[in-house]
């Protein structure tokens, strides 16, 4: 097989991943479509740059993160409605209306940064992060991954700061609350 | 503003410590606060372990 059309393959089967990557950010089927074949069409310009499939998927992913972002600008209007409030507060189930004390004391989580590398623990972070509401997960994507600074998520969906940490307050109320559930529930971390 | 707060309270600052810096009397009543509620000091290791599963995850994603 030629150098290109291997080249072809790589860019092709990279495609999935970064379409899952972009969705999750975007929520929304056809910017993240643009946003990736941008990515890829950037790649076909410069097939003689990459060493190997694993620089490739570092440079493509490099890239994609640049264009969730350009998708995000272009798009801020819509983008904008869906940061109204979306999901339950879990601060009302978590601790009591009257002292704000905790219902229930958090648990220990021993020490699990071994089992941070495992991939089954990425599954279970990535299952989580999908269940966020809309507007939760956009911003924390937008915070954990594209790692944007909170102005600049404040400017692209034109909300106030205020209304940020709420949203990503809650996101990560959610995400402690699903770990706990689906990873902290099952497996014993305590050291042996 | 208040140097006593409530565990709902302290739980908010402490997500929100990962977004600003805090200022030095909202420092002062996380620790003040930490020393006498052991439910918070968990949740602040819950809250460092999950910023550190967020690191690895990036790295995974990016890399991987």
């Amino acid at each position: 097989m030629s150098g290109a059309a291997d080249f072809a393959k790589q860019v092709e089967a990279l495609r999935p991943q970064l379409l899952r990557f972009a969705r999750s950010q975007l929520r929304n089927d056809a910017w993240a479509e643009d946003a990736v074949s941008e990515t890829l069409l950037a790649a076909l310009e410069k097939p003689a740059s990459f060493a190997g499939r694993s620089q490739l998927k570092t440079w493509l992913v490099a890239v994609l993160k640049h264009k969730v972002v350009d998708q995000l600008r272009r798009h801020t209007r819509e983008a904008t409605l869906l940061t109204t409030d979306d999901g339950e507060d879990l601060d009302e189930s978590l601790f009591e209306s009257h002292g704000g004390h905790w219902r229930e004391a958090p648990a220990d989580w021993g020490n699990p940064e071994a089992s941070f590398g495992q991939r089954q623990f990425f599954e279970v972070l990535e299952a989580c992060m999908d269940h966020l509401p809309p507007a939760q997960g956009r911003v924390f994507m937008m915070r954990e991954w594209l790692e944007l600074g909170t102005d600049e998520i404040c400017k692209e969906l034109q909300i106030t700061a205020t209304n940020l940490w709420v949203l990503l307050h809650r996101a990560r109320l959610r995400l402690r609350e699903c770990l706990q559930q689906r990873w902290f529930n099952t497996h014993t971390t305590k050291p042996a | 503003m208040k140097i006593r707060r409530t565990c709902r309270d302290v739980t908010r600052l402490v997500f929100e410590s990962q977004d600003r810096p805090l200022k030095p009397l909202e420092t002062l009543s996380l620790r003040l606060h930490w020393l006498a509620c052991s439910g918070c000091l968990r949740f602040r290791r819950q809250q460092q372990l999950m910023q550190q599963a967020m690191g690895r995850w990036r790295q995974y994603r990016d890399q991987g």
